[in-house]
């Protein structure tokens, strides 16, 4: 401020404390975060008590024993995935989600439908999310008839979607040591039942069903493929949001240290302690027993290996870890929105920000109702709510993230050759990962058009209720695809893109943002 | 010369604030330093460049507005737009000019629905080092 007499000309601007970085450089050192930061989001945007308290039971449903297997194969292909993530997070350095890469690598028409498929795909989460924290709100302060009633855990779940709605809307935000303590908190709670419930197991103080654990159930081998893919769509579910870790600009003092630290503590805590409670919970209860409490199984087997009132507090760490998911959850997708808009791809209000709040106000509005509105209407026409929402997130999550994994192999075909690491973790690992997941979504697509395939054996249209829920919204998003095309072509006629030859050995410069401005 | 922080975003209450600065600026002969504090909420996962973007483009559009009602005013007016958030974005500005005080509007709700908004005036007024003038917003 020393030459503060000279007035700044509009619209050009300047920051007296903190250097706003100009163009290429802008988003990634100011987002840069510390490691453990990093490894917060990693692990709090998976939400690992919530993901076990809406999954278990039906993994154990479709694989009985194997469940602890289908959990550590059901990683593979995130991780494959996870890779591209991390590289088109580098040509794009702005934490872009599946529709800028897909846009970039793929055209406009495949990136329209991946950011669809996201804004679907959180629109069905909060169903699931909200069904649970119902439930959970019921059973935590020991009102067994309420969580019985399927209209006061809609009413509890309603109002669940419109507290945290208004949470992303205000831009409220929990700092972040105490998102550290909630974290640590839900993690050394599942792994205190987990301990317990093993000590209660080899000590003989577990029910008549308990079995000692049996090193078989890590082998997936022992699964028909039918099996594998129905337990692996389910259990994709449980890693969704872990591979926001990957975009995240971690902060290193050595910028020649090897990058993504963060996720790989990430990864080792998720996979821990999603293989000590899966193998804990079967080997207490059985696999029986997990099937029957397949709505409420932590809070079942917490209350038999706690005992009151300690169980209660495996409950709430459910409770928190939902909460804490629908924040990682609804911000995201709705700037994903925000962005779409911003590229002309989706009406111009969804790119508002709020004048006070700053936040994506019309898209966290528009995506808040839409929720209830599904959710509402999901409960009144299925028996099984919590499985077919979650069979049919697994086959949207299949799709774009499966997308994104091939969208790096294209990006970068120019580039996979050049070296052996390149061809691995540019080329190879991605592209698998996406295939597999796309064999997953095919494979359990057929499977879902026999409606005695899903859980609750309805029959929609004589197909599978998840089957049809995705189907459904895919052919609804084609429509407004039509629709947004027809009314402002300019977005797609982009024209996919190519990684600048020798971009990932630092051999050319950084190629400008897709999205960013937009092709008018 | 010293120089007036004024905390602006378009509302009607920071006008309030921008008029009163201006006329205490045109009396003391002082500058107005116009500051938008802007810190995209939330940290975690996508897009958040693309969200930045958005409200930098807010943010320019509101500050040519204030600048020019304080070109009006007849006194000079310099913008700062800095990636904290409100409060934390004026006490900055006002420690780097060692400003004569930081002027804001308020919006005039009551406590505890501040507390849960976040009131900007209510953390300046405990946390500033500088005095702080607040100006309600017209009724």
């Amino acid at each position: 401020m020393e030459s503060a007499a000279v007035p700044t000309p509009p619209p050009s601007t300047s920051a007296t404390t903190t250097p706003v970085p100009s163009g290429g450089d802008k988003g990634l050192k100011k987002n840069a975060i510390g490691f453990v930061s990093s490894v917060v989001i990693g692990v709090a945007s998976t939400a690992p008590g919530y993901s076990l308290a809406a999954t278990l039971g039906f993994i154990a449903a479709a694989v009985a024993l194997e469940s602890p297997a289908v959990l550590l194969i059901s990683f593979i292909p995130m991780f494959l995935v996870a890779a591209g993530y991390y590289y088109m997070n580098k040509a794009d350095p702005d934490c872009g989600t599946s529709f800028s890469w897909v846009t970039k690598a793929m055209g406009p028409q495949l990136g329209w439908i991946a950011g669809w498929t996201i804004v679907v795909a959180d629109v069905i989460v909060m169903a699931n999310l909200a069904q649970i924290a119902g439930l959970y709100t019921f059973l935590l302060v020991g009102w067994d008839s309420a969580a019985a009633s399927t209209a006061a855990v809609t009413a509890v779940g309603v109002f669940w979607i419109a507290l945290m709605t208004a949470i992303v809307l205000i831009g409220i935000e929990l700092s972040a040591r105490t998102q550290v303590g909630l974290l640590g908190a839900e993690i050394i709670t599942l792994a205190a039942f987990a301990v317990v419930a093993l000590v209660k197991v080899y000590a003989g103080d577990a029910p008549a069903s308990s079995i000692d654990p049996s090193f078989s159930w890590l082998n997936p081998f022992n699964l028909s493929l039918s099996e594998v893919s129905a337990g692996m769509l389910l259990a994709v579910f449980i890693y969704w949001g872990w591979d926001t870790t990957a975009t995240v600009n971690e902060e290193t003092e050595n910028p020649d240290e090897a990058p993504g630290r963060a996720t790989v503590v990430a990864t080792l805590i998720l996979l821990g302690i999603y293989l000590i409670v899966a193998v804990a919970a079967q080997a207490y209860a059985g696999v029986d027993s997990l099937v029957e409490n397949q709505e409420d199984v932590l809070s079942a087997l917490g209350t038999e290996v706690f005992g009151s009132p300690l169980d209660k507090i495996l409950i709430i760490a459910v409770l928190t870890s939902a909460a804490a998911s629908t924040q990682t959850t609804i911000l995201p997708t709705a700037r994903t929105t925000l962005s779409m808009a911003r590229s002309r791809a989706m009406p111009k209000s969804l790119g508002k920000v709020h004048p006070r709040f700053l936040t994506p106000h019309v898209s966290t509005l528009a995506m808040g109702a839409a929720s209830i509105v599904w959710y509402v209407g999901l409960t009144l026409v299925s028996e099984d709510i919590l499985f077919d929402s979650l069979a049919a997130l697994g086959l949207m999550i299949s799709f774009y993230i499966g997308l994104t994994g091939f969208a790096c192999a294209i990006y970068y075909r120019r580039e996979i050759f050049r070296s052996v690491k390149n061809f691995f973790f540019v080329g190879f690992g991605p592209a698998l990962g996406g295939a597999i997941l796309f064999y997953l979504l095919i494979k359990n697509g057929i499977e879902l058009s026999n409606p005695a395939n899903s859980e609750s054996g309805d029959s929609w249209l004589g197909l599978g209720p998840p089957l049809v829920i995705a189907g459904f919204f895919f052919l609804l998003g084609l429509f407004l695809m039509a629709i947004q095309w027809r009314a402002l072509p300019g977005f797609f006629r982009r024209r996919p893109e190519v990684a600048p030859d020798g971009f990932l050995e630092g051999e050319a410069p950084q190629p400008p943002p897709t999205v960013a401005g937009g092709a008018e | 010369m010293g120089q007036i922080v004024v905390g602006y975003d378009g509302s009607d209450c920071s006008k309030a604030a921008l008029e009163h600065a201006v006329g205490l600026a045109k009396g003391l002969g002082d500058e107005i330093v116009l500051v938008f504090g802007y810190a995209p909420p939330g940290i975690w996962g996508g897009e958040i460049a693309e969200h930045e973007e958005a409200i930098e483009e807010f943010g320019e559009k509101v500050m040519a507005e204030g600048k020019k009602l304080a070109e009006e005013g007849g006194v000079a007016v310099e913008v700062e737009m800095v990636p904290k958030r409100g409060a934390e974005a004026l006490t900055d500005v006002a420690a780097a000019c060692e400003a004569r005080m930081i002027v804001v509007g308020s919006y005039g709700e009551a406590p505890l629905k501040g507390a849960i908004l976040g009131s900007t005036p209510y953390k300046l007024l405990h946390q500033s080092e500088w005095p702080v003038l607040v100006v309600p917003a017209p009724r």
